[in-house]
């Protein structure tokens, strides 16, 4: 098998010898330095009714792995489902169809180098977990092995799950990255309910991230110790303002080995949906895969047969006079063309449902969870819009044009604003029947916001995941109702809060600004 | 309309010098640029297209410095990159439009002024399919056809012949030989045969450096009696590969006719000297310098 640890280690060395997974580890540092807050924080990661472990060895590397094991589950999908992908874009996958690699092997080496990826960014918050043991510490013995097995337990075989849906993924679904994002989204719902569910599954493994099991031995200590009747622990980013817990010594679980066996099953199950898969696998013969699906013959190109270039009829008499129209109204036209055009056209019939659900439906349910969802449903438009020159090797042509900086850019921004303002018009003009002007505002600088990320992320990192994973989060949490991301301020807030939005967007646009002005004088 | 480019250097990092101090005036016309795989000649047109920066050195157009000002050439400039790309969604008008509107070209003749060149590189027909759709000549026309958009005075092909079949090479270079005669056209081909028959003066850059540049005649004469031909048998060619460059071999009867470059005033033995064309001139001056 020499030859697909080749494949592998190319793959993987492809996708992380890139600027933006340097910014995905940078991110990866920085959001795990937050897994385990100090006293005078104003959120939590991990607690039960009020309740807080001492921050020990168990404590600390059992929140590292939690956290790790959630949040990359949740976003590593979007990371790394584009690895075929990648092979049809660049036409690697037709040299790839012609050797004698098996559709299974091809496949199991993109879950495994997808898998990689993810492993490398555990390992990150994993080291980052041994580091800030000793920043944070109260003085408890450093145990080792309360950091590796959780880790080992938790995160090694929930993340092989993740990567082998990723290829399943795009095997079944290809290009349609919204359909994959929305279907992924529920079934991480369905694994995220099966953690807080009790009932038989004493054992864990019926929970494909295992984490039922230190809920439960979190609650049936806290209920034991402080004679509570606590059910459920929450996790993830809990923001309660500067409130007091109370502590609690928690020395973590003990493995049983059904558990254990458990989780080579779901890792054994990831690999059984990457064979189904690769029995439906196009190999990148995609007129056999398209001839499934339609019975009409393609349109063939009308060029043959028939005169190339004719010399004669370019000539700079019979060109009209040359008008020079240095404004942005024909860029903005192309821009709003490109991006209603960008992505499936089913994905329009949705849009509309929606659309037409947020003048019908309650206004808050509108505000607060249609609204931001039709927005992420337009992510790879948003993705697209400035990384689509570079995509496309388009950029030669843009950046050598006059004034790209001050016309083109200006132009995407304005394009993806009047798209996001269209989509949000039904609530825009619901509140503007109530009169509520702050709420208007909240929503175009919301729009605004977005626009700017998708914007700015894309010229930093030159590609369009870094923004489709913060967009992905960023929804998820304004769907759960977390206030600090609240981006289109359907909560209520203070005052301030509109000028922070404002700061960032400005920050936001000042950052694209320069990082595209450097990128134009060098290709 | 003029460039003059002196000293220009582009160094990409410690170990890779892309262009040293290259030293070039170039006119109304077309200029061939020669040379090998990493010679500089896309790094060059990138520098001068004004979508790269020079470590240093300067470019002037017409006294202009486009490094400090480069919406000086921009306004003037057609480019057609060697490996660009088009929207795949947009069908060519809507294309054509949009790169009109990078190039600030609009009013009401921009829509005859697409349908000019459309005409002129045969798109009509296909112009409002999408260009995701096309082969490979067809994207590589209208690139040809974005490149002409704004009337350019400035002209840069990089690799224009590539994608192109025979009959859509020769009539592309009549097409730029028509445009030639108010414009400056630089011109790259790895195809010495596209150079010979269209530019009037030819550059030989290698290594990031201007080995020659001047009348196609006047760079044939620098290889004048270098060039020979010689019939060798198999046995003998191997050996003889490795003292002379040979340029060309063709198997006549069962001897091999073999052209090759001698570096030395003396032949090999049994050699008749023949008249040098514009490809041996290159590979003479290429491996003279190398």
């Amino acid at each position: 098998m020499p030859y697909i640890y080749n494949i592998i280690k190319a793959d993987y060395l492809q996708r992380t010898r890139s600027y933006s997974f340097l910014i995905t580890l940078a991110i990866t540092v920085y959001a795990a330095y937050s897994f385990v807050p100090p006293d005078t924080a104003n959120y939590t990661t991990l607690s039960a009714s009020g309740y807080r472990g001492v921050y020990n060895s168990a404590w600390v590397g059992y929140v590292f792995a939690i956290m790790t094991t959630v949040m990359l589950s949740f976003c590593g999908f979007l990371l790394v489902n584009s690895g075929i992908k990648k092979d049809i874009d660049t036409e690697v996958g037709l040299i790839i169809a012609t050797t004698p690699i098996s559709n299974f092997k091809y496949l199991l080496c993109k879950q495994l180098s997808n898998y990689l990826v993810l492993i490398t960014i555990a390992g990150c918050t994993f080291s980052v977990s041994l580091v800030l043991f000793f920043i944070r510490g109260e003085g408890h013995p450093f145990i080792i092995s309360d950091f590796i097995l959780p880790y080992l337990f938790f995160a090694v075989p929930a993340l092989f799950m993740v990567a082998a849906l990723a290829v399943v993924a795009e095997v079944f679904l290809g290009k349609r990255s919204i359909l994959q994002y929305i279907i992924y989204f529920f079934l991480f719902g369905i694994a995220m309910s099966a953690i807080t569910q009790s009932g038989k599954n004493t054992t864990g493994a019926f929970d494909p991230f295992g984490l039922s099991l230190v809920t439960k031995s979190i609650t049936a200590q806290i209920n034991t110790q402080f004679h509570e009747s606590v059910k459920n622990v929450s996790f993830g980013f809990i923001f309660n303002g500067h409130r007091k817990y109370k502590p609690f010594v928690w020395a973590g679980i003990s493995w049983s080995a059904v558990f254990v066996f458990s989780r080579v099953l779901w890792m054994a199950f990831g690999l059984g949906l990457v064979y189904c898969a690769s029995l439906f696998f196009h190999r990148f013969d995609f007129k056999q895969a398209s001839a499934k699906k339609k019975t009409k013959p393609a349109k063939q190109p009308t060029e043959a047969n028939k005169l190339t270039i004719n010399p004669a009829g370019i000539t700079r008499e019979a060109m009209p006079p040359l008008v020079f129209n240095y404004g942005i109204s024909p860029f903005i036209k192309t821009e709003l063309l490109l991006l209603v055009r960008q992505g499936n056209k089913w994905l329009w019939l949705l849009n509309a449902g929606l659309w037409v659900a947020m003048f019908i439906a309650p206004l808050t349910i509108a505000y607060s969870y249609l609204l931001p969802i039709l927005l992420f449903l337009q992510v790879t438009r948003w993705s697209d819009l400035v990384t689509k020159e570079k995509n496309n090797r388009v950029h030669y042509f843009a950046y050598a044009s006059y004034k790209p900086l001050l016309r083109m850019l200006p132009a995407q921004i304005l394009a993806g604003v009047t798209l996001a303002l269209a989509l949000a018009l039904p609530v825009i003009m619901r509140n503007a029947l109530l009169l509520n002007g702050a709420a208007i505002l909240n929503i175009i600088n919301g729009c605004v916001l977005i626009v700017l990320l998708a914007a700015t992320l894309g010229i930093l990192s030159g590609g369009k995941k870094l923004f489709e994973v913060v967009f992905f989060m960023l929804t998820y949490a304004v769907i759960n109702k977390l206030d600090i991301t609240d981006y289109l301020g359907s909560m209520p807030h203070s005052s301030v809060y509109l000028v922070v939005v404002l700061s960032i967007n400005t920050a936001l646009l000042g950052a694209g600004f320069m990082v595209r002005n450097y990128q134009v004088k060098h290709l | 309309m003029a460039l003059s480019i002196t000293n220009l250097s582009k160094q990409y990092n410690h170990q890779k010098t892309a262009l040293s101090s290259f030293t070039i005036n170039i006119n109304k016309g077309i200029l061939g640029l020669l040379g090998p795989n990493g010679a500089g000649k896309s790094t060059l047109m990138k520098l001068i297209a004004t979508i790269s920066k020079p470590t240093t050195g300067t470019l002037l157009l017409d006294g202009t410095d486009i490094v400090q000002h480069p919406d000086a050439i921009r306004k003037v400039l057609g480019y057609l990159p060697q490996d660009f790309g088009v929207y795949p969604n947009l069908n060519a008008y809507e294309f054509l439009e949009y790169i009109a509107a990078m190039k600030g070209v609009g009013g009401k003749g921009l829509r005859k002024r697409i349908d000019i060149l459309l005409e002129g590189v045969n798109l009509t027909a296909d112009a409002k399919r999408p260009i995701g759709t096309y082969s490979g000549g067809m994207k590589q026309r209208i690139g040809i056809a974005q490149a002409l958009l704004n009337d350019p005075k400035v002209l840069i092909f990089d690799e224009p012949t590539v994608g192109l079949d025979p009959e859509e090479r020769m009539r592309f270079r009549q097409l730029i030989a028509d445009l030639a005669q108010d414009c400056v056209i630089i011109l790259s081909s790895h195809i010495v045969s596209d150079i010979e028959t269209i530019a009037d003066e030819v550059a030989i850059m290698q290594g990031g450096k201007l080995i020659t540049k001047g009348y196609q005649q006047d760079i044939i004469k620098q290889a004048d009696g270098r060039i020979f031909e010689t019939f060798l048998d198999n046995a003998a060619l191997t050996e003889f590969k490795g003292r002379y460059k040979v340029i060309d071999t063709a198997r006549q009867n069962d001897r091999i006719k073999t052209r090759y470059i001698s570096t030395q005033a003396a032949a090999a033995p049994s050699s008749a000297p023949i008249k040098a064309t514009l490809e041996d001139a290159y590979l003479f001056l290429t491996q003279n310098n190398a």
